[in-house]
């Protein structure tokens, strides 16, 4: 009997290293993917595919595939034809009809609708019969072959199609078609069972124009003609076990280029891009050495193919053997600042290459394993490519965000286990959304979810060293790879999946170390540490006295208990120091080593050996500390605040020589406004040998302490006399040298410092006019005839400048922004902004860089009250046909426009874009966009907050995204961030009308299908009209109200179909669910539904632990629903009592509710009767998910 | 006729030499310069080897070489005016008389022909000294700071009048709603290919970077030659093989062997599909 998704998850959970354990009752071993017609015209797709599978219990007949947005026209099993049903309960999240608006309760019924269709569940949207003829042979455990034609019209997910509308042919017109999408999506284009975890070979093959290229995964066997030789036909053949969910392809007129140094390499581009691509990918191979030699393991894959396409859905998107990224990742030799960018870029993804792609995952909390991994291994080459100092940024940078996500929103959680358990290990319950699925994750919650992965890496690395660390994943590898040979024993192919368990038994036998109290700190907990320290010295003892404390109490913190590390640097030396941090100790004693002796000149030695001479003079006499630094490698998870005098950051900051160090040195001198801080800070300006990031920090750390002494800052501005001698000429100071920007340090500082210096203030808080002056001359005097590389970046961060020396406009009496009351400032930047936006038309830069800081400026110009605000401009950027990076910046604008003129018609203007734009990164970044500005929040009242509105984004949640789960999970964040989880404040209060019509709809329908629900909905609808501000305590009522309207109102075939289907399988017990669920209990009221209304056993716990999250979040409704736990206690009643209770002040309604709810009192008790006599043999603890237990007229597979 | 040309004259346009009524010095001047070129005329019909002519042969043989002689003269100021100077050089000369069909590279040999007429002239060569100039002008400015400045300004107003022109020639938006021409921004319009214009460097960004990997390019042309559609080096090559139907699918065998030839699966030839028998 095939178990259920969550058995599963046990099982594994339990004998995870004993092996996979698949949830489908069958294997997977091959599938042909064929694609004989690709219309570029109708953007539509034809074709078939055909999967090989073994039953593996007798009784098989039912077998469940992924399929989205393909019409199915034809099903066949062995040659016979099979019934199927196609259904997709994630199409339409709640009923359309439905009042409900919380997205609590769309979150819930979105987590139930995405589990009812996942593969990782053993379910699928596509549901076929198998033939009675073939059940014999099935029986036997035979070889079954499914062949299914299927078609795709203009899909709007999971395939892209680009078509220029220009004249020619589609291959001149440069039109290309990929795949892409968000974990996994592969469903979206072909049927397939869409798991990481059923691996299969694959022999795929695509007809495509003569004229095009198509390119997909393996080796490309051959290429035919087609009978009239006008189109031609890419066979691949992927004999490496691959996922579904790593098949892609991509066609188009792509340009193909060999790479010289790996000739099982190829690289493709879309025309007229080919010197492009030479130099980007020129630089591939030693990423591939790189990984090669860490990883002591050959590629997996017998070619690699990487496709620049246009619209991409992400700049990085890795599958077997080949890799999709972004166009505008390519460059030629001329630009500087993308070209680590893409570097990273390509090593990103090659790294994914290993894991990711050739290892897959053996279930969605084993995700955190593949991602740490490439990430971790992805950080060792940028170690060795870009310097320890990149890379210490970098991970300081990564932590840093991580941190500040984690306690916004309240934790990121690497392993989440999901049990029957109880509300208590809902590991969510913060986030308004589930995070049992991939897809129902927040795009950012996911980016930090990757980041997390990583760090956690580094930390087991530091644990257990990076060579055992190395020898693990090599061992990973070579399972993998022996495995992935087993041509014909596909059990084997599981050791091609790793698992959270796997991967730690891996490390224990190689390092023979424990980490288990790493893991659970950071893999199964989530949470970061929060430090602060301080510290005083006792002369005396001639001991450090250090006090660190810890918050652990406010959301997104875990208490951390263990050693840390602390670096003291005395006179004599840097010591390390490593602390127990334990459950009360707060103060730690640091005996010293040096006595304070600063009369004796002589050198301090520093942590690296290095010995400087430093001048001492600020320091404490009695004291021979320099410095202390809490945690100096990061070896936790932790925002630290440190306390030590500004002598000590000063010190630290000259000759500390770790780059974290410093840029901490120059966060915290940001409060010590002393000439001795501005001093250090200009020396490490100027210093060449110190690393230029830190350089650029103290840039706009000098500009923040120059503004904070103002009123005793001597000497010209600050930087300007620094900027002068670095890169002016030497006979006429302000005149910038012609550019030359071969050393790159210099050139970032180049950029960076006008930017920092346009933040200085007078004190009149305005832009000083000498550094205005300064920065228009910079842009006067730009010369770049005579330099190597492109001055894009640094022209436009000059306008960047300009607009940071914006100050608001002094306006009187509201008058009315005209050119005439212009400021004369103004109008020389302005003038400056004209120009440039009118030459990039004439030469416009790489990327359009200018154009982008051009659209920013005006914008903060219109924000100041300089030029009248008017989002006209940004909205003709923002169509389709600019470059991405422009109409990103004009929406921006745009976004923001909204927020500060509460522009209603704006506000639509972005929605109706989210809806209908083309391209689909950019629907998903107006939602981050309007997330991260929201033109209101929920606390707030705002004019744009409306009904219509509400009702607007709900629809787009719940059935405009369906093809996009990353757009779904942003619209669900916008949601979140306008109107909270509870219903939104601006609806008005449901009529209590809305009662009657329950009954009459139920009077309607035939009583012996209607489940006594009914009488508790009319609870539940009763419930928000009479205290809407009782939110917490309506949602568990509210939501079952919805979910039996739906039932009463439309057949949602997929949910009653699997439901039904699942109902036939064995029900594995679920015993003591009824103890502690509050859902329970209410379903104990009511002993439900015919057998199409039975929910699926898969869902089932889950639904209750949304119900028992819901209940953690609202103290009152679980402990009151305690208290009821008799089953046929009258729910009504109970519902009556407790709101009575706590609302008094709401009487006169209650006494309408009452009278109801008697009446259906009533009501209940007969249904129920019914139901009894009925059902029997029924278990009677059953109920239903939103997702499933839907429809009771759904067609019955058996009949 | 010479009415004719007199009035609709373009350059030197004469008029009759018989006509004497004309005093004024214009008109002198032209008389003088027919008279020359009839000199002229006299002396190639001699070199010819007639011993006389009549008046009206001369006189029409004058006019079409004073009409040949002033069309290079209007079109050899278009030539120089079109690469903006003033002063025709000899190549505005060249390209003249090439575009008027005639073969420059006879032009020495027939300087050179031995039975030239040698037309002596009847003034004096005025006084050497009046030959004798002085140019005046300025000297050119070296300092550095002034260049600098000069070259900046120039760019700019070069920038600023190009993109008024272009914004008064097309549609512009403003961000001012009293005021369109203070700053006027070109109207943004949207492209078919966006990245292309994005990505793709200037083209004379593009003449630097071909110059420095010319030596590649060749290297692969030669590759090409040699290895006849079947593998080849680079994509150059590749269209070919994607858009054109390959001639010679048995030669793919060839391949092996060769040190410089890639085996790359996207490079090998398109195979004919297999001939399957009628039903």
């Amino acid at each position: 009997m095939p178990l259920t998704g969550v058995e599963t998850a046990r099982m594994n959970r339990k004998k995870g290293d004993k092996g996979f354990e698949s949830p489908r009752p069958y294997k997977l071993t091959h599938q042909v993917v064929c694609i004989n017609n690709i219309n570029f015209q109708r953007k539509s797709v034809v074709g078939f595919v055909e999967l090989t599978i073994f039953p593996t219990v007798a009784n098989l007949n039912r077998i469940k595939l992924n399929s989205k947005q393909c019409r199915i026209y034809r099903v066949r099993i062995n040659d016979l034809e099979a019934a199927f049903i196609y259904n997709d309960p994630t199409l339409e999240v709640c009923h359309s009809e439905s009042k409900q608006r919380n997205l609590n309760y769309f979150s819930n019924a979105y987590a139930a609708a995405v589990s009812a269709v996942d593969p990782d569940a053993g379910n699928g949207e596509l549901c076929i019969k198998v033939p009675s003829e073939l059940w014999k042979h099935v029986d036997e455990l035979k070889v079954l072959k499914i062949h299914i034609n299927f078609s795709l019209d203009q899909p709007k997910g999971g395939l892209h199609f680009v078509v220029p509308s220009v004249e020619g042919s589609m291959a001149e017109r440069g039109a290309h078609v990929f795949s892409c999408g968000y974990q996994n999506s592969t469903r979206f284009w072909f049927p397939c069972v869409d798991s990481y975890s059923e691996l299969c070979t694959w022999k795929l093959e695509f007809t495509v124009d003569a004229a095009m290229v198509a390119v997909s995964n393996g080796d490309l066997v051959e290429t035919v003609y087609t009978h009239d030789m006008r189109k031609k036909t890419f066979h691949y053949m992927l004999t490496i076990p691959t996922a579904a969910s790593n098949i892609s392809l991509a066609i188009g007129p792509f340009e193909i280029l060999v790479d010289p140094y790996m000739h099982e390499v190829t690289h493709f581009c879309l025309p007229q891009l080919l010197p492009l691509l030479k130099h980007t990918t020129s630089y591939l191979h030693e990423v591939f050495e790189f990984y090669e030699e860490i990883l002591t393991c050959r590629y997996p894959y017998s070619c690699f193919k990487t496709v620049f396409i246009d619209e991409a859905y992400v700049e990085v998107a890795a599958y077997a053997s080949m890799s999709i990224f972004s166009t505008n990742l390519l460059h030629s030799a001329m630009i500087i600042d993308e070209t680590p960018l893409t570097r990273r870029c390509l090593a990103q993804s090659l790294a994914q290459q290993f894991f990711g792609c050739f290892i897959s995952r053996m279930s969605w909390s084993d995700e955190w394993v593949l991602k740490g991994i490439s990430g971790y291994i992805y950080g060792l080459w940028m170690k060795k490519t870009f310097g320890v100092n990149e890379y210490r940024h970098w991970i300081k940078e990564e932590l840093d965000r991580i941190v500040a996500y984690e306690l916004k929103t309240g934790g990121v959680l690497l392993h989440p286990i999901f049990g029957g358990g109880k509300e208590k290990d809902n590991p969510a319950s913060h986030l308004h959304f589930s995070i049992k699925h991939p897809h129902t994750l927040s795009w950012e919650y996911y980016t930090m979810f990757q980041c997390k992965a990583h760090l956690v890496m580094r930390l087991i690395e530091n644990r257990i060293s990076m060579e055992f660390m190395l020898q693990v994943f090599n061992k990973l590898l070579s399972l993998a790879s022996t495995a992935s040979s087993q041509k014909f024993q596909s059990h084997m192919w599981s050791q091609m999946l790793v698992s959270t368990s796997g991967f730690l038994k891996s490390i224990s036998n190689v390092s023979g170390k424990d980490i288990q109290p790493l893991i659970k700190q950071w893999v199964d907990q989530s949470g970061v540490v929060k430090f602060y320290g301080s510290f005083a010295f006792n002369r005396k003892r001639n001991v450090l006295e250090l006090e660190i404390k810890q918050d652990y109490t406010s959301p997104g913190t875990q208490k951390y208990v263990g050693p840390l590390k602390v670096t003291v640097q005395e006179l004599d030396g840097s010591f390390n120091h490593t602390l127990q941090i334990e459950e009360n100790s707060l103060k730690h004693d640091i005996p010293c080593h040096s006595k304070s002796r600063r009369n004796k000149k002589k050198k301090i030695p520093l942590m690296n050996g290095e010995e400087v001479d430093m001048d001492l003079s600020a320091m404490d006499a009695d004291s021979p500390l320099l410095w202390i630094r809490i945690d100096p490698d990061m070896s936790v998870l932790r925002k630290v605040e440190f306390e030590q005098a500004d002598f000590m950051w000063q010190y630290q900051l000259r000759y500390e020589r770790d780059v974290v160090a410093q840029q901490e040195s120059i966060l915290a001198l940001e409060k010590f406004p002393t000439p001795a801080s501005r001093l250090a800070l200009t020396d490490i300006l100027e210093q060449e040998q110190c690393f230029y990031r830190v350089r650029m920090s103290a840039c706009f750390c000098l500009a923040k302490i120059a503004n904070s002494m103002v009123s005793t800052w001597t000497g010209p501005p600050a930087m300007k006399s620094l900027f002068t001698r670095m890169f002016c000429c030497k006979s006429c100071p302000n005149i910038v040298k012609t550019n030359n920007f071969m050393s790159f340090q210099s050139y970032f500082l180049q950029k960076t410092m006008p930017v920092a210096m346009a933040l200085l203030r007078d004190v009149h808080n305005l832009c000083p006019k000498e550094v205005l002056t300064f920065i228009l001359d910079l842009i006067k005097y730009n010369d770049n005839r005579k330099n190597k590389f492109s001055d894009n970046y640094y022209r436009a961060e000059m306008i960047d400048a300009l607009a940071n020396s914006v100050t608001p406009a002094v306006s009187v009496n509201n008058e009315v922004r005209t050119l005439d009351n212009l400021n004369p400032d103004v109008r020389l930047i302005l003038e400056e902004i004209t120009r440039f936006l009118n030459m990039e038309k004439l030469l416009p830069s790489y990327r359009h860089t200018i154009t982008v800081s051009c659209l920013r400026a005006i914008r903060v110009l219109q924000k100041n009250g300089h030029v009248p605000s008017d989002p006209a401009l940004f909205k003709s950027y923002a169509e389709y046909g600019h470059f991405v990076d422009i109409r990103i910046a004009a929406l921006e604008a745009v976004v923001d426009y909204t927020k500060v003129d509460r522009s209603y018609e704006e506000l639509q203007w972005l929605l109706n874009m989210i809806q209908d734009d083309p391209v689909p990164y950019v629907r998903h970044k107006i939602l981050n966009m309007l997330t991260k500005n929201p033109p209101f929040t929920k606390n707030m009242e705002s004019p744009l907050c409306n009904e219509a509105l509400v009702d607007q984004l709900w629809k787009l949640m719940n059935s405009g995204t369906s093809h996009d789960w990353r757009l779904r999970c942003g619209a669900v964040d916008l949601y979140f961030t306008l109107f909270g989880l509870s219903r939104p404040s601006c609806l008005p209060l449901p009529e209590l009308g809305l009662v009657l019509n329950l009954k009459e709809k139920k009077a309607v329908l035939n009583p012996t299908i209607i489940p006594e629900a009914v009488a508790i909905n009319q609870e539940a609808a009763n419930n928000p009209s009479s205290h809407p501000q009782l939110v917490g305590f309506q949602n568990p009522f509210s939501s079952s109200q919805d979910e039996e309207e739906i039932d009463m109102d439309t057949v949602h075939d997929s949910q009653a179909f699997i439901s039904h289907h699942l109902n036939m399988l064995e029900r594995p017990s679920t015993p003591g669910l009824s103890k502690y669920r509050p859902a329970s209990s209410r379903s104990a009221l009511i002993p439900q539904h015919s057998t199409g209304c039975d929910s699926t056993p898969t869902t089932k716990p889950q639904w209750s632990l949304e119900l028992a999250r819901k209940g953690t979040g609202k103290e009152q409704s679980p402990l009151e629903m305690g208290m009821h736990p008799v089953a046929s206690a009258p729910l009504s009643v109970f519902t009556k009592e407790s709101t009575a209770s706590k609302h008094s002040d709401h009487h006169h309604h209650h006494h309408h509710e009452h009278k109801k709810k008697k009446k259906k009192h009533k009501h209940k008790h007969k249904h129920k009767h019914k139901h009894d006599s009925k059902e029997k043999d029924k278990e009677p603890f059953t109920f239903s998910s939103p997702a499933s237990g839907r429809s009771i007229r759904s067609p019955s597979l058996s009949d | 006729m010479a009415e004719a040309a007199a009035t609709a004259g373009a350059g030197g346009s004469g008029t009759r030499s018989g006509s004497k009524q004309s005093t004024n010095p214009a008109d002198n001047y032209h008389l003088a310069r027919r008279r020359t070129l009839q000199v002229v005329v006299s002396s190639l019909l001699t070199e010819a080897g007639f011993e006389s002519a009549e008046k009206a042969s001369v006189e029409t043989l004058t006019e079409m070489l004073q009409s040949y002689i002033s069309e290079i003269g209007r079109s050899a100021k278009s030539y120089c005016e079109h690469t903006a100077r003033t002063q025709p050089t000899l190549s505005d000369i060249v390209v003249t008389l090439v575009e008027m069909g005639f073969n420059v590279d006879t032009l020495p040999a027939y300087a050179k022909r031995s039975q030239r007429m040698v037309i002596t002239a009847r003034n004096e060569f005025p006084d050497p000294h009046t030959y004798i100039k002085t140019p005046t002008y300025r000297e050119p400015v070296s300092d550095y700071q002034v260049l600098r400045e000069k070259a900046a300004s120039q760019r700019r107003d070069v920038e600023r009048a190009l993109t008024r022109f272009m914004a008064k020639t097309g549609e512009t938006q403003s961000l001012f709603k009293d005021d369109v021409s203070t700053f006027p921004l070109i109207a943004a319009r949207p492209f078919t290919i966006p990245y292309l214009t994005a990505l793709l460097p200037s083209e004379l960004e593009m003449q630097q970077m071909e110059e420095t990997d010319s030596s590649e390019q060749d290297e692969q042309t030669d590759t090409e030659n040699l290895a006849l559609h079947i593998s080849m080096e680079d994509s150059g090559a590749e269209k070919e093989n994607t858009s054109v139907l390959q001639q010679n699918p048995s030669l793919s065998g060839s391949r092996n062997g060769e040190e410089n030839i890639i085996d790359n699966p996207y490079l090998r030839p398109v195979k004919k599909p297999k001939i399957r028998r009628k039903k």
